[in-house]
């Protein structure tokens, strides 16, 4: 064993050179290869001087500068990999449906949660104004009646169209991702939240049906839906997988459990976003264009089946 | 000895690496994370009003005022949502709050962090910010070793902060302790081996004031004298004194 400061003075060019070079840029990677392995050759060395020192008792400052080094030198040299174009290619056309029909049973719990409060909502709505005042402000009520008054045969100008696109965009991932994040608290901010939203969807809908226009709320709905509504429920679908694994840990600790269906979570979070993004393209410029009933329902038509076909055989696996 | 002592304080975390090394992260708390979020609103906030100015300026008839007003919400959006699962997975754990405020998201194994790990941390800020400013946040910081929210338990992160200590000042003596201040000491000191580190932490930290020297000097011997039953003039000279007897003047043997 030698003494601290004989060890600090011997070893402290080597400390300084692996401080620099771990200083020089961000990205270990860019630096010229010579560099890389100088770096990982001073890491392996800095990290036996630690133990050294550990093993010597050296005091806590030099064990403190030590360990603060060797940690930096493991952050630039483990860096995660670089991101691929391919791994997004990977989730939308594998993944994402894959994972979301491993979690059918969530799926089918968070679609029923969000559609049967939207009917009796609906109904309700629709047969009295008082019902539907039970779910939206007076304000909101009346808004909404004006707005749909209008059916959009003409469509809007563009400059709205995008306007309405960033509305959207803000709006409803702001709503998707409290459905997910809010699962966290044992799926009761999904469960709260799905309900929530399907009560204010049938309200909406009863209550501009009642004031006979309907017609041109489904209109203008039901292309952007497909994606918007299913990708809602996806969101919460994943934060009804993070509350069950809260609940059903199957010996596991609660966050260990939750730790295992972490990439599962993620990858229908991503999922659900990237719908989402696409439902607000569709809300925003398609939606309100100025098409005929009839086009509007059979582009509809088409996109429903095309999600329902997309979630459903996606990603399969031929069979021999 | 070190080890045992730091093992007892609850800011730190052992990472263990594939080539079997233990070293110890500093886990930030919530002050120091609470500032980095500041850091961020700020940045946050001037780039909002940057965007702002410049679109304003550029658009003059009504529609395009329109328009505006949906390309600001998207920013908005952006800056809420994507800021930091952007940054965090573009500057290996670091958004320029954590880097002013010298912290890093890492994995708690001590690996650096996913694009996957910074979007669950970040998309569960949802949960972590319920009711109102981080309450569930705080409360799951406050209940795990390792300061984490609940978007770091699902994500598997933790939050650590990143120095880079330099000042190792050599065990010096300004006037080393003379053989006749050595020699009135008993034959036998009774120091256990923390207090003999402690001593030597107080000896090496030579760039505290001398009146601060003084004050904490004046706590440290009295105890000591006590027990040992010495008598002394001055305290800085008595430590130096026990320190030289019981490990050499190099410090260690």
């Amino acid at each position: 064993v030698i003494d601290q400061d004989a060890f600090v003075a011997r070893r402290r060019t080597a400390w300084d050179e692996l401080d620099a070079l771990l200083g020089a840029g961000r990205d270990l990677h860019k630096l010229p290869p010579a560099n890389i392995s100088r770096a990982a050759a001073l890491y392996r060395s800095v990290c036996s001087d630690l133990m050294r020192a550990r093993a010597a008792g050296y005091d806590a400052d030099v064990v403190r500068l030590l360990d603060a080094l060797a940690a930096r030198a493991h952050g630039a040299l483990y860096r995660a990999p670089p991101h691929r174009v391919s791994a997004l290619w990977d989730l939308v056309a594998r993944e994402f449906p894959r994972t979301l029909r491993r979690h059918g049973r969530a799926f089918a719990c968070a679609t029923a949660l969000m559609i049967v409060p939207a009917i009796v909502s609906f109904a309700g709505s629709r047969q009295s104004r008082e019902f539907a005042l039970q779910v939206l402000p007076e304000e909101t009520a009346e808004q909404m009646e004006a707005v749909y008054a209008d059916d959009m045969s003409r469509g809007r100008d563009e400059a709205t169209d995008l306007a309405m696109a960033g509305f959207y965009v803000s709006n409803n991932v702001g709503i998707a991702f409290r459905c997910f994040s809010t699962g966290v608290l044992f799926g009761l901010g999904s469960v709260f939240f799905l309900v929530y939203n399907g009560l204010v969807f049938g309200a909406v809908a009863g209550l501009v049906s009642r004031a006979g226009h309907g017609r041109n709320l489904f209109t203008f709905v039901a292309g952007h839906g497909a994606f918007e509504l299913t990708a809602i429920v996806v969101a919460a679908t994943a934060g009804l997988v993070m509350g069950y694994a809260l609940v059903a840990t199957g010996g596991l600790t609660r966050w260990a459990s939750l730790r295992r269906r972490a990439p599962d979570v993620a990858r229908l979070v991503m999922g659900a976003a990237l719908m989402l993004l696409v439902a607000a393209g569709i809300e925003g410029f398609w939606s309100p264009a100025g098409f005929p009933a009839p086009v509007k329902w059979s582009v509809a038509a088409a996109l429903w089946v095309a999600v329902a076909a997309y979630l459903a055989f996606a990603g399969r696996e031929a069979r021999a | 000895v070190i080890g045992s002592a730091a093992e007892a304080l609850d800011n730190t975390t052992d990472v263990e690496t594939p080539e079997r090394v233990r070293f110890r992260h500093h886990v930030a708390g919530p002050v120091r994370r609470g500032l980095a979020y500041l850091v961020d609103a700020v940045v946050r906030g001037g780039i909002l009003l940057g965007i702002g100015v410049v679109i304003t300026a550029s658009t003059g008839s009504p529609r395009a005022k329109v328009s505006s007003s949906g390309l600001m919400l998207i920013v908005l959006f952006a800056l809420e949502w994507v800021y930091f699962v952007a940054l965090e997975s573009a500057l290996n754990g670091q958004t320029p709050g954590k880097r002013a405020l010298g912290l890093r998201v890492v994995k708690t194994g001590g690996h650096p962090v996913t694009f996957i790990d910074c979007v669950l941390r970040n998309l569960l800020r949802g949960a972590d910010f319920l009711p109102i400013g981080y309450v569930v946040g705080l409360a799951s910081m406050a209940a795990d070793r390792r300061f984490r929210r609940l978007g770091d338990r699902v994500a598997g992160t933790m939050v650590v902060i990143e120095d880079r200590p330099r000042a190792l000042p050599a065990l010096g003596f300004d006037a080393p302790p003379t053989d006749a201040e050595l020699a009135a000491l008993p034959g036998r000191l009774a120091l256990r081996p923390d207090e003999l580190d402690a001593i030597e932490l107080f000896l090496r930290r030579r760039t505290l004031s001398a009146p601060r020297r003084r004050e904490l000097a004046e706590l440290i011997a009295p105890p000591l004298a006590a027990r040992l039953g010495v008598v002394y003039d001055d305290p800085e000279r008595l430590i130096a004194a026990l320190f030289v007897r019981a490990r050499g003047r190099g410090g260690r043997a």
